[in-house]
């Protein structure tokens, strides 16, 4: 049986997954807005998979394939037929469950109401809707395409047969679907947490410097990248949103208190690679 | 126990070197035999003696201090690795340091105690050196190294000398408990502890996630019981004791399992 993904939202999370349905072979119907801000996406998703081309992951006639199979949106209301519909819009309670209220009255009954959120609550999400047993995170990562996991949240009136579906589908998709239940940073987010601001406490007490310990991180631990040249990977402002909104959630355990430096460094405006300056400088000379 | 073999390409550097007269061969007076003396923890000993033998390094495994009389002429540089700062690493740290000259470097796992600490009240603090000895990571390219405020330009130049003819880089950090990686690491796997105690994921779940959503080179669990939980927990706990920050609280799920020396999931 075919089903067919609807994605509210085309910016970077929602193309990211529109993209990997396509290559899976699912009809998408990808909607924002208006018609600039898809045409966007698709160009980008169009770029992402000439890249996949050029390193010879996917065919270019996979890709033609693909292309064809993602429906440009702009009526909301012309999701009412998808099997499920990934919500990727902004990170903002008010926005999700507004739009989740809406879903909900478009949406097929037994359509599965999936949010990317990364730090929001799935359950409070869910309560939006008459449904909520139908409603799930399904945490993606970016970019998409290139990261294997997805964790499959249960918020607290998520049913088992969603929890099953949902991982079903994420693994349809090509992912490795992991199961967790709706608390801050669910797994990934949680446990990095130390990874980064244990790094950034040894820092502060100028143990040594931040490009040494990237190096003993990377060299001594094996980790792919350091956390300061992640940190400056992800934007500064993310990772402090992020780690500011788990110490929230968490009612302000100390484990979870984020760094002043971190702080420092988004006032200061040096966001990492995106604009060039963060812990490191990425200024072309 | 001795264990020890022949390598003449192996270079050693002046200061590590011994006396001159201490070596019989005339012929060849730059080609000094190194012979490392390793003690204290089973896991640990047993990881640096590998990995040092690979490289074609003599070592000898010290399985009790009085075998240390018979070959301490002999010996160029001596590691003490156990990790806990108990009665036993004392001991050996004082043997060492009484049976062996000056200027044989003595290289401590600086882990869960400063080397500064160790090494204050013993002869020629200025010849110990710390090292972030911990399970599993000696396998990798680089070594952690902390001066204290004792150690010679001299020791810490020579001991760097030595990982560089193991082809091992080196990172001076400053003398703090749990220097940079055991620290980094030990928080994550509590964190990982608490997450399942919490019962947000399964065991299994948490570590796959961590392998595929943020690139680890291990689950954090699994990697846990490969370092050995009572050893995470030896790490956090003097974390604690040297901060008294609530951050490094030991999830108690981790340290029954540091008790037990086993998670529940390898009994499935």
């Amino acid at each position: 049986m075919a089903i067919s993904i609807g994605i509210v939202g085309a910016g970077t999370m929602g193309a990211g997954i529109a993209h990997i349905a396509a290559l899976n072979k699912f009809t998408v119907s990808l909607y924002d807005i208006n018609d600039e801000v898809i045409r966007r996406s698709v160009e980008k998703i169009n770029f992402e998979m000439k890249r996949s081309v050029d390193k010879n992951k996917i065919s270019d006639d996979d890709m033609k394939q693909a292309l064809t199979r993602i429906k440009k949106r702009t009526n909301i209301n012309d999701l009412d037929t998808c099997d499920i519909i990934f919500e990727a819009v902004l990170e903002d309670i008010k926005v999700k469950k507004d739009l989740f209220k809406k879903l909900d009255q478009i949406a097929h009954h037994t359509a599965i109401l999936a949010t990317n959120t990364s730090t929001l609550s799935v359950t409070s999400i869910a309560a939006a809707t008459k449904k909520p047993e139908r409603v799930v995170g399904m945490h993606f990562f970016n970019p998409v395409h290139e990261i294997q996991l997805v964790e499959i949240v249960k918020g607290e009136r998520t049913s088992d047969e969603t929890m099953k579906s949902a991982a079903a589908i994420a693994e349809q998709l090509g992912k490795k679907a992991v199961q967790t239940k709706d608390t801050p940073g669910y797994i990934v987010n949680r446990v990095s947490h130390p990874f980064y601001n244990e790094a950034l406490k040894i820092l502060g007490e100028n143990a040594t410097t931040l490009e040494e310990i990237d190096r003993i991180v990377k060299k001594s631990g094996g980790f792919k990248m350091g956390p300061f040249e992640l940190m400056d990977l992800t934007g500064n402002d993310v990772s402090l949103s992020v780690a500011e909104s788990i110490y929230e959630q968490m009612y302000h355990d100390p484990r979870f208190q984020p760094s002043r430096i971190q702080k420092q460094m988004v006032e200061a405006g040096m966001f990492g690679k995106k604009n060039k300056l963060g812990f490191y400088n990425y200024e072309e000379k | 126990m001795k264990k020890q073999i022949k390598n003449k390409k192996t270079k050693v550097t002046a200061a590590v070197r011994e006396k001159p007269k201490a070596q019989p061969v005339k012929s060849k007076p730059a080609e000094v035999k190194q012979l490392i003396c390793l003690l204290g923890d089973e896991q640990l000993v047993k990881e640096y003696s590998a990995a040092l033998q690979e490289k074609g390094i003599a070592v000898q495994e010290l399985q009790n201090l009085a075998s240390l009389k018979n070959s301490v002429k002999k010996i160029t540089a001596a590691f003490e690795l156990t990790l806990t700062a108990n009665e036993q690493k004392k001991k050996n740290l004082l043997a060492l340091s009484e049976a062996l000259p000056a200027n044989v470097p003595i290289i401590s796992c600086a882990v869960t105690e400063t080397i500064l600490s160790q090494s204050h009240l013993l002869k020629h603090p200025e010849r110990f050196i710390g090292i972030a000895a911990f399970p599993t990571l000696f396998a990798n390219p680089l070594v952690e190294l902390a001066p204290s405020l004792h150690t010679s330009k001299e020791i810490a130049d020579n001991v760097k000398a030595l990982f560089d003819s193991l082809k091992k880089e080196t990172a001076m950090v400053q003398d703090s408990v749990g220097m940079v990686m055991p620290r980094i690491l030990c928080q994550i796997i509590n964190e990982a502890l608490f997450t399942s105690q919490n019962d947000v994921a399964s065991p299994n779940d948490i570590d796959e996630a961590m392998k595929h959503g943020a690139n680890y080179p291990h689950g954090p669990i699994a990697w846990g019981e490969m370092i050995g939980f009572a050893n995470v927990v030896a790490v956090l706990d003097a974390l604690y004791n040297n901060h008294h920050e609530e951050r490094y609280r030991v999830a108690p799920l981790l340290r029954q399992m540091a008790i037990a020396g086993v998670f529940w999931r390898t009994k499935e």
